[in-house]
This record gives structure tokens, C-alpha cells and sequence, in this order.
């Protein structure tokens, strides 16, 4: 009992972990995977796979999913052998790797979808298990002599594995070199921002980063710690040195020709420290992780902030009114607006992710199509730095999914039927991003495929062959349209664009359009809000019309009783109704928004929503309450249809607006009175 | 030198709007009413995505309303950076007309059409009308009902 109430507390923090580790683990194994296929080996990319399989090890073994642990087990053992024998793996060990991710990655889902990981399925453990005994024959044959070529002290080459010694030695290529540069941190550096973990990053956007040694022992300027980056780089000895905050920075070559007789000079090999640097402070690089929910309620805080700052400017604007002196306190007032829309700006900035992180899961997508499909294709991402609302990012993903899966299923031809056009045998499916201006980003999704045919496309339809690139779109886009017969595994029977739309243009508000060349290719240019408004919403109906309110504005839901409802003299079809020993007074909503003018007074609705407006409690009654969901908010720009107690509009899935209602500041804006409808249709009557 | 213009009818009085300004024209469905907004607006619709606001031209031109038929069209235009539709009983014509054949309204059409009517063309047997689209729509905000 205890033990489930736990996991539950560790659920949603273990399946973000998760899920970033399978992140990770994915791009690594891709990374490795290229480069086995030239031939090298990525002692990096191992170790780092490495490692997130064995974190997801860990995690697995604390929630207790025994099929987790089991399969990230064996590839755990698979890859430590890898790693010990310089990163190389054979070739065919990459795909019961990649089954390995993905067996785990659906365990990890099904967590999340609230259901028990499934059993291990059978083979999977002893492919994986057969691959560690093959690691393990070919481990010892692999040469680790590379040390005597690296001009290194000894007492420094003794703390690098043989992976590593490899990697440094074998890392030399062309204008790659493989150089030491030594730190010297100092508080005067500190100041100037300069310490190792700056100077970590700065060479790492300068080489690969092999190994990191500090080394304890007298230093120039006085010092008693030197830190020796191992780094495998393109960069000059000069930009090395800046990186490291320049002199008494110092860099020299590491691996010497075999001619030249080159002893490291200089440092004589001081006492080492016994500890290498935690591997947090890599790991971490100043980013937090935290659950999406949290960002909102900061938020919503925020929100009851604004509210509260607009009673006291109420409240100045009456003192100012009763002929106070308030000219500083509005000066204030002026700067807390500025002082809250600044920090609103940041808080949405929190939940900004940017695309290229958004994108990370497509090259494993395009690798498994060009398994799947037998097509050559290659995946170019174009990504600028561009960032994207959180919830933006979740829904553009699907969509994006579904035009490269398209582009290679539909539009990308066969190796043999390129060649025979005269088009290279690889195709190239592009994803980029063309910047971003009012609140917009353009992305464009394109293929050199085959291109749309318009007449077979026209044909199926049983329309007239359309006459523009949106007519055609239109076509593609009619729910359920396909241009096979067949359905097939990867894009089943309809091409998905009517989903694409949905998401694109109704669901984020955002515009899709097409370009076709035939036999040249096809692309797809999407146009999506950087962020949208989520709102949790409670959907009902009045008078035949939905609509939907948020659910924190809501403080209760009743039944009406109308038995129990008193009507007193005078209140001008106001009910009273009791609730929890006070009298609530029962407004009806049809009445309010002037859709049942002449309605009788009974008609209060079936449920009531209870409203706090103004502090007081007032019930709103409804016809039916048709659910609760969360709803993406449209603001209402248009100065013709922006009124009171109207937050917006929503789209439910019929491609009809429905309204969001602010029924506290709806009651207050039109309390009592008829609505402006009635008093027009009033008015005209007593005209005519 | 002509100018493309889109017709359209209401209450049997053909108006043109130059075709420049028109994104496009929809079937009407229904519109989701705003309470509260202003008598001639007859609600939102979404075109492509965009909720818009639908403005009933008869409720505008002080005319009968009918009942929606198969014909009646939204026509969607753009004024500067706001998109507004208006609904009208049918639309199903372009036509093309030189500038030099709009000529001031008369001023008996000013009157009875609330200034809605920037212009008139007589073309072959027909009277067509130019309509002042910000006016139709509504230049000013809202007026003091709204502003509460």
C-alpha cells in the first residue's frame, strides 16, 4: 500500500527523467550508428548511451519495473564492454540496441498511460545477451597501446582509460588535433568570469572535450590546482588560449609524430587529486527542470495579481475623484502595470522550448521509415534558434510527423526509380525554420520527391482538377482522402493531412500551405503562433449554444431545485436559492446573454455554476453541463465583438466558435439590466 | 484601365466591393452570437481557423431580416489588419469596371442608404452600388454601450 502511494509521488518525476534518458539514448545510438557505418568507432557517443541506459537502470529499479531494469540490464553490459574496448561495437549489435530503446520507451508509455509496464518480450534479452558475449570475445583484441604516442606525464595517462587513450590518438584527422590546454583557476579569473566550468564550455563549442584531469601541485601565480583539459580540436593554440581566459592558460600538442623526439615540457607531475570533478556540474550547465503545472499556477497567481491591481486603481481612480492628492500614487500604479506585464513576459518565457529540441525524435522517425519503406533518405534539419510556447511545441510535433512521414512514404521515390530520373538515390526530406515575426514562425517541410499529382488527386475526389495550390491542399486535406488504396503500416490509409490541418489551422490558429512542382518535389509551409492560451474549461449549454468557462472561476456545481427556489417581490425575476445556509442569488444565464428574452421566469436551468463576483457568491443557471477539457483560448481582437464577460473564443471540434465566458464580470457588466438586445428590440418597438 | 470588383446582393439591390480587399467568400452556417456586441453584428464564424466577426448587411441597411438560404455568402474582407465577414443574401459574380464609371451616389441614395454608399455605376442595364466597407463594418469602436 505505502510502496504504490510512493511510486505515485515518483511517477511523474521518473517518467520526465525517462523520457529525456530515451532522448538522449536515441540521438547517441543514431550518432553511433553513423558512425559505424564509416567505419569508426564514437567512444563518446557509447559512453553516453552508456550512461543513460544505466541512470535509466537505476530510475526503473526505484519505481520497481522489473521489465525496464532487465532489458536496460543487458544493454547496460553490452555497452560497458564497448566502452572498455574503445567504443567499437559491431555493426549488427545496433539494431537489438535500437529494439532494446524502443521495447523500453513503450514500457515507459504505458506507465504514463497509468497501466503496468508488459513483460519483456521473449528473444529480446537473449539477442541482447548474445551481443554481450560477443563484445566481451572481441574486447580483449582490440589495441590499447595508443599511450606511448600521447606526450602526456604518466601520472596523468594513468587516469585515462583505454577508450580514451584511443580516442585521442585515433582522433587525429586533417586539421584535428589533439592538444592539452591547462587552467589555472584563480579568484582575480573568477571575477572576470572565467572558471572552469565557462572555460568547459567555451572549449567545447571549439572541439570535443576528451577528458577533463585536475592536478594538484604549485601553479604560476601562486596557485595550487591546475586543471588539463584533453581536447581533440580544429581551433588554433591561440584560440584555445582566450578560451581559457589567455595566459598563464598554456597549450601543447599531445600526440607527437613518431619522428619528433618531444617530451612534454614544463609541468613536472605533481601529486594527482585522488577525486576527478563530479560529474554533475557537466551534466547540469545551469538548466532546471521543472513540471509544466508549476509554471501555470505561477501564472495563475500572476493573473489574481492583475485582478487585485485593477480594484486599487479603481480605488485611486475614486480618491482621485473625491479630490485627494494622487498624483504619486498613480505614478506607482503606471509602474506596477509596467512592473507585472514585464514579469507575465517572463514567466511565458519559462515555457519556452526551443524547436530544435522540439525535433529531436524525427531523425528516428526517418530512420525507421527507411527501414521500413527501403527508400534512401536523409533527414536535414534546418533549425534556426528559435523557441516555441510548450504547448505549442507539444501539438506542432504530431503534425510534423505526419508530413516527413508522408514525404517519405507518398512523395519520395525508390532508389531505382530516382536513379532512373536522373535524381540522386538518396532523397532528402528538409525540415527548417524561416525566423519568426508577430508572434509567428514559418516552418517549411519539403521533400524532392515526385511531387502531387493534381489530376490523380482530382480523380479520386471526383471534383474538376483544381486550379490553385490552395484548391489542391483543400482536396488533400478532406477528411479520410488518400491517395492509395491500400492501406500501409507507416501512414495507414489516409494521408493524415486533415489532421495536419486540424492541428495547424483550427487547433493553433496557424496557416498551412502547399507547393508542388511535379517530379521535383513538394513543400508544405506551416505558419504557427510562438505561444497559445490553455485553458482548463468547464463546457455547458444554454439556451441550444455551448459554452465554456475556466474551471478556476468556478467555485461550485449544483443541481437547481425548482421547488426550493424563493423569489422575492420586487427583485425583478432574481431567484434566491440556499446554499449552505445563506441565500445565493440564481441569475439566469439564457436570460443574461439575451437569448430567452421572453422566457418564463421558471426556466432557471437544471445546474447552476457558482460564480464569486465582486467577493459575493452568485449562481449563473445553465441548461446542461456537457464536460470539462482544456481548450486552446482566442482572443477576441476585433473591437466589434470585443465586450464585456467574453474572454475569447474556442474551437470544440465542430469548426464553430464557442464563446469563453467571464460570467463574474458578464454579471457585473450586465447585471439585472435587459441586455442590449432586448432594449434595442424595445426601443425599436416603441419607434415604430 | 478596370478594376476588378466582387457583386453582391441585398435585399435584391446589387452592391460591389472593389476584389482587392475580399480574401474570399463563404457559404453561411450560422453564426456563434456575442452578446453584447452591437445589433448588426451577427456573430463569429471561423474561416480557415480565423474566428471573425460576420456583420448582417439587411440588420446594417436597417432592412427585414429572412431566412438563411443556400445562397447567402459571408464575404470575407481585409481592412488594414482586422478581417471582418459580411453577410449578404447572394453573391456569385465579378465584375470588372472602369473608375471613370463610378460616380457619386445621388443624393436621395446617400439618405436612404446611412452613407453606406460611396459610389454608383450604371452598368448595361444595371445599377451597382459601391459600398463603403470601413463604414458597413464600423469605423468607430463600439459605441458608449460597450464601453462599460
Amino acid at each position: 500500500m505505502s510502496a504504490s502511494v510512493d511510486l505515485a509521488d515518483f511517477l511523474p518525476a521518473y517518467l520526465a527523467e525517462a523520457e529525456e534518458l530515451l532522448g538522449t539514448g536515441h540521438r547517441q545510438l543514431l550518432a553511433m550508428e553513423v558512425s559505424l557505418r564509416r567505419g569508426v568507432a564514437h567512444p563518446r557517443a557509447v559512453r553516453e548511451l552508456f550512461r543513460a541506459v544505466h541512470t535509466l537502470k537505476g530510475l526503473s529499479a526505484m519505481v520497481d519495473v522489473e521489465p525496464i531494469v532487465d532489458i536496460a540490464h543487458w544493454m547496460e553490459t553490452c555497452l560497458r564492454n564497448a566502452d572498455r574496448a574503445g567504443g567499437r561495437l559491431p555493426q549488427a549489435s545496433v539494431e537489438p540496441l535500437m529494439e532494446g530503446l524502443r521495447e523500453i520507451e513503450q514500457r515507459v508509455r504505458q506507465l504514463a498511460a497509468g497501466k503496468s509496464a508488459a513483460p519483456v518480450p521473449a528473444g529480446l534479452l537473449a539477442r541482447l545477451e548474445a551481443l554481450e558475449v560477443a563484445g566481451a570475445a572481441g574486447g580483449g583484441g582490440v589495441a590499447t597501446g595508443g599511450a606511448a604516442a600521447l606526450a602526456l606525464e604518466e601520472a596523468l595517462a594513468s587516469r585515462l582509460s583505454p577508450a580514451e587513450r584511443e580516442q585521442l590518438t585515433t582522433g587525429v584527422t586533417g586539421a584535428r588535433r589533439a592538444v592539452r590546454l591547462d587552467f589555472i583557476p584563480g579568484a582575480d579569473r573568477a571575477a572576470s568570469g572565467t572558471t572552469i566550468n565557462t572555460v568547459r564550455e567555451r572549449v567545447a563549442s571549439l572541439g570535443e572535450t576528451v577528458k577533463v584531469l585536475p592536478l594538484s601541485g604549485p601553479t604560476v601565480g601562486g596557485g595550487s590546482l591546475t586543471f588539463v583539459l584533453l581536447v581533440l580540436t580544429e581551433a588554433s593554440d591561440a584560440e584555445l588560449q582566450e578560451a581559457a581566459g589567455g595566459p598563464p592558460a598554456s597549450v601543447r600538442p599531445l600526440v607527437v609524430p613518431a619522428t619528433a623526439e618531444a617530451p612534454a615540457p614544463g609541468l613536472e607531475a605533481p601529486g594527482v587529486l585522488e577525486e576527478e570533478e563530479p560529474e554533475e556540474s557537466r551534466r547540469s550547465g545551469g538548466t532546471l527542470r521543472v513540471e509544466v503545472s508549476r509554471l501555470d499556477e505561477a501564472l495563475e497567481r500572476l493573473a489574481a495579481l492583475v485582478v487585485n491591481r485593477s480594484r486599487l486603481s479603481r480605488a485611486v481612480a475614486a480618491l482621485t475623484a473625491a479630490g485627494a492628492p494622487t498624483r504619486e500614487l498613480n505614478a506607482i500604479l503606471q509602474e506596477n502595470a509596467r512592473q507585472l506585464r514585464d514579469m507575465r513576459t517572463a514567466i511565458l518565457r519559462l515555457r519556452m522550448v526551443r524547436v530544435g529540441d522540439v525535433l529531436e525524435r524525427l531523425p528516428l522517425l526517418v530512420r525507421g521509415l527507411r527501414r521500413s519503406t527501403g527508400k534512401a533518405v536523409r533527414l536535414a534539419l534546418d533549425v534556426g534558434d528559435e523557441e516555441l510556447d510548450k504547448a505549442v511545441a507539444d501539438r506542432l510535433l504530431p503534425a510534423l510527423v505526419h508530413l516527413v512521414r508522408n514525404a517519405v512514404d507518398h512523395a519520395l521515390e525508390l532508389p531505382e526509380a530516382r536513379r532512373a530520373l536522373g535524381k540522386p538515390d538518396e532523397g532528402v526530406v528538409r525540415v527548417a525554420t524561416h525566423g519568426r515575426a508577430g508572434g509567428l514562425l514559418d516552418l517549411t517541410v519539403s521533400d524532392d520527391g515526385r511531387g502531387v499529382d493534381a489530376q490523380a488527386v482530382a480523380a479520386r475526389a471526383r471534383v474538376p482538377m483544381p486550379a490553385t495550390p490552395d484548391a489542391l491542399l483543400e482536396l488533400l486535406c478532406r477528411p479520410g482522402f488518400s491517395t492509395r488504396d491500400a492501406a500501409n503500416a507507416t501512414s495507414g490509409r489516409g494521408m493524415g493531412m486533415d489532421i495536419v490541418r486540424r492541428i495547424i489551422v483550427e487547433q493553433l490558429g496557424g496557416e498551412l500551405a502547399l507547393e508542388t512542382r511535379p517530379g521535383a518535389g513538394t513543400t508544405f509551409r506551416l505558419r504557427v503562433p510562438l505561444t497559445i492560451t490553455l485553458l482548463d474549461a468547464l463546457v455547458f449549454e444554454c439556451a441550444g449554444l455551448r459554452y465554456a468557462v475556466a474551471v478556476g472561476s468556478v467555485e461550485e456545481l449544483i443541481e437547481v431545485d425548482a421547488a426550493r427556489l424563493a423569489r422575492p417581490a420586487g427583485a425583478g425575476g432574481l431567484c434566491l436559492l440556499e446554499r449552505r445556509g445563506s441565500a445565493v442569488p440564481l441569475v439566469s444565464l439564457a436570460r443574461l446573454l439575451g437569448l430567452a428574452p421572453g422566457a418564463a421566469q421558471d426556466a432557471m436551468g437544471a445546474k447552476a455554476l457558482l460564480v464569486r463576483q465582486r467577493g459575493e457568491l452568485v449562481a449563473f443557471g445553465v441548461d446542461r453541463l456537457v464536460g470539462q477539457q482544456e481548450i486552446v483560448l482566442r482572443p477576441l481582437e476585433d473591437p466589434l465583438v470585443r465586450v464585456p464577460g467574453v474572454v475569447g473564443a474556442t474551437d470544440l471540434g465542430d469548426g464553430q466558435p464557442t464563446l469563453v465566458l467571464d460570467l463574474a464580470a458578464l454579471g457585473l457588466a450586465r447585471g439585472g439590466k435587459p441586455s442590449r438586445r432586448e432594449a434595442s428590440a424595445k426601443a425599436e418597438r416603441y419607434l415604430s | 484601365m478596370t478594376v476588378l470588383h466582387v457583386v453582391f446582393k441585398v435585399a435584391g439591390a446589387e452592391y460591389v466591393l472593389p476584389a482587392a480587399d475580399v480574401l474570399q467568400m463563404e457559404s453561411f452556417t450560422g453564426a456563434t452570437p456575442v452578446p453584447g456586441a452591437a445589433p448588426h453584428v451577427a456573430g463569429l464564424v471561423q474561416v480557415r481557423g480565423r474566428v471573425i466577426p460576420v456583420v448582417d448587411a439587411r440588420a446594417r441597411f436597417g432592412l427585414p431580416p429572412v431566412e438563411r438560404s443556400l445562397d447567402s455568402r459571408v464575404v470575407v474582407a481585409q481592412l488594414g489588419a482586422r478581417v471582418v465577414g459580411l453577410l449578404v443574401d447572394s453573391a456569385r459574380e465579378v465584375l470588372k469596371l472602369d473608375p471613370q464609371q463610378l460616380k457619386p451616389p445621388p443624393s436621395l441614395v446617400v439618405e436612404g442608404a446611412h452613407g453606406f454608399v460611396k459610389a454608383v455605376a450604371q452598368v448595361g442595364p444595371r445599377l451597382v452600388m459601391l459600398i463603403d466597407f470601413p463604414r458597413v463594418i464600423g469605423e468607430e469602436t463600439l459605441d458608449g454601450d460597450g464601453q462599460r
